[in-house]
């Protein structure tokens, strides 16, 4: 099957198995060096790309829903302005994830943040419901709870959850401090 | 990397039409719908295919909710982040908790609502809080040229081992439909996760109607994801009809009812799964009799 695709901002046509699984395409016939494994349903959360804007698991989407789809991995994403928000709580909080999750961790967060910020997307995580905020009146106050749901989805215990939390809340501060800037 | 392997066909049709004939000339197709579920299986890739995959993305009339005074349908395409952006108005309760509970944010924009009812071996909670809440499946067989449509209950989809019961011949989950009617007290509790740890996952969910201190309509479900979807009809009847507050003592053996009921009909279960659904379903009855002493 032929497939036309955006993948890290080059164009690119592949001729892969129609239903072969977007992380094996990244792996083996990009060549990408962010995503290192295939847990093969294992649920390992380590393979979370941004699917046309929206984080994703790349071991359960096929190639045959990649028709004319935009795939940014950790590779390009690593040299965004966002990057540099995530970045920066890391080094505020002094943990990082291993290299193993760092990846998909970092673009878990993006996830969040992106949620967290946008005004324009649907937000429906957090309880009943509402955006990850728990009160509108009060941007202070995060729904926990559905932070750490998101978080979990990789299952590395590199790293407490209380400090990736810490780490989303502080990164988020950066990036509400950006947006006010650009305003 | 994985030669003499075939790439699948994909057919992609765009209405039950289209469906209707794809499914009578390739009748092993495998049918996709968001695919968490088909690409978490360990021998998913590389592996044959017969007959292609029907990729159902493509059909509109199967994404769809519409609500009217009596009850809400929603289309087997709609994803689980999607039912649960439809908010308050169209779903009760219980469904939302279950939706908002079922997996992240990134897992639920993939899972759709059909794709999670026919996930063929394990019962997952949306099938647990569906059958509690007396909803029906719209199921389209399709043998030959011929398709013949049947409104199912969703507690009629399953064994009581929890396996789906399709038959043997091509068929689709079209659409759901939910009374608007439902009980004022309604939960849910999962207890682990029913995919990453199967064994010892347990999922109870309940509902009730209370009027003037006597519970009414009481509807109750225990999932053991892969073990068992236990619906007791005894315990439903001894519960309707009871008055608020019921004897701790009565609370405690009707528990061990539910545990004998359990043990007696699905062996596989676990002591450690026993015992979390037995506190369960407890708690539920004292938290009805907290909120009849508190009122």
């Amino acid at each position: 099957m032929k497939i036309e695709c955006t993948i890290d901002g080059k164009a690119l046509s592949l001729s892969v198995n129609s239903n072969k699984p977007l992380s094996l395409i990244l792996m083996e016939d990009v060549g990408n060096k962010t995503i290192t494994s295939h847990c093969k349903g294992n649920a390992c959360g380590n393979c979370i790309v941004l699917l046309n804007d929206e984080a994703a698991l790349s071991c359960v989407i096929p190639a045959f829903r990649l028709k004319d789809a935009t795939i940014k991995t950790f590779e390009s994403y690593q040299k965004t302005r966002q990057y540099r928000d995530i970045e920066r709580a890391y080094q505020a909080t002094g943990n990082t994830p291993c290299p193993n999750c760092f990846a998909s961790k970092t673009l878990i967060i993006e996830s969040i943040l992106q949620d967290l910020t946008s005004n324009t997307r649907t937000k429906s995580f957090g309880t009943n419901n509402l955006p990850l905020r728990m009160e509108q009146t009060d941007e202070e106050k995060l729904d926990k709870k559905a932070i750490i749901l998101e978080l979990s989805l990789n299952t590395c215990q590199c790293m407490d959850m209380s400090e990736m939390l810490q780490i989303v809340e502080i990164a988020l501060t950066y990036r509400r401090r950006k947006r006010v800037r650009r305003n | 990397m994985y030669e003499g392997i075939r790439s699948p066909v994909i057919h992609a049709p765009k209405t039950l039409s289209e469906f209707a004939a794809i499914a009578w000339r390739y009748p092993q197709a495998t049918i996709w719908a968001g695919g968490s579920y088909l690409m978490s299986q360990s021998e998913y890739y590389p592996s044959e295919i017969k007959d292609g995959i029907i990729d159902l993305g493509g059909m509109e009339e199967l994404k769809k909710i519409t609500r009217n005074d009596r009850f809400v349908e929603i289309g087997s395409m709609v994803t689980a982040s999607q039912l649960l952006s439809a908010g308050k108005l169209v779903l009760p309760d219980i469904l939302q908790e279950t939706l908002r509970t079922l997996a992240s944010q990134i897992v639920r924009r993939q899972v759709t609502i059909g794709g999670s009812l026919c996930v063929p071996d394990v019962r997952l909670s949306l099938s647990t809080t569906l059958a509690v809440l007396d909803a029906m499946a719209e199921i389209k067989y399709y043998q030959g040229g011929k398709v013949s449509t049947h409104w199912i209950p969703i507690s009629k989809l399953y064994d009581r081992e929890g396996k789906l019961l399709l038959g043997e011949q091509k068929a689709l989950l079209t659409r759901i439909r939910i009374g608007l009617e439902y009980g004022d007290y309604q939960k849910i509790v999962t207890v682990e996760d029913p995919i990453r740890s199967t064994d010892e996952c347990v999922i109870v969910a309940f509902q009730a109607k209370r009027s003037q201190n006597s519970l009414n309509k009481v509807q109750f479900c225990i999932t053991f994801p892969s073990k068992a979807f236990h619906i007791s009809k005894d315990l439903e009847s001894k519960l309707s009809g009871m008055t608020l507050p019921i004897h701790p003592e009565r609370v405690n053996t009707l528990s061990y009812e539910l545990v004998t009921e359990l043990t007696k009909m699905h062996s596989a279960i676990s002591d450690l799964q026993l015992e979390r659904g037995r506190r369960i379903f407890e708690s539920f009855l004292h938290e009805l009799n907290a909120k009849s002493l508190s009122q």
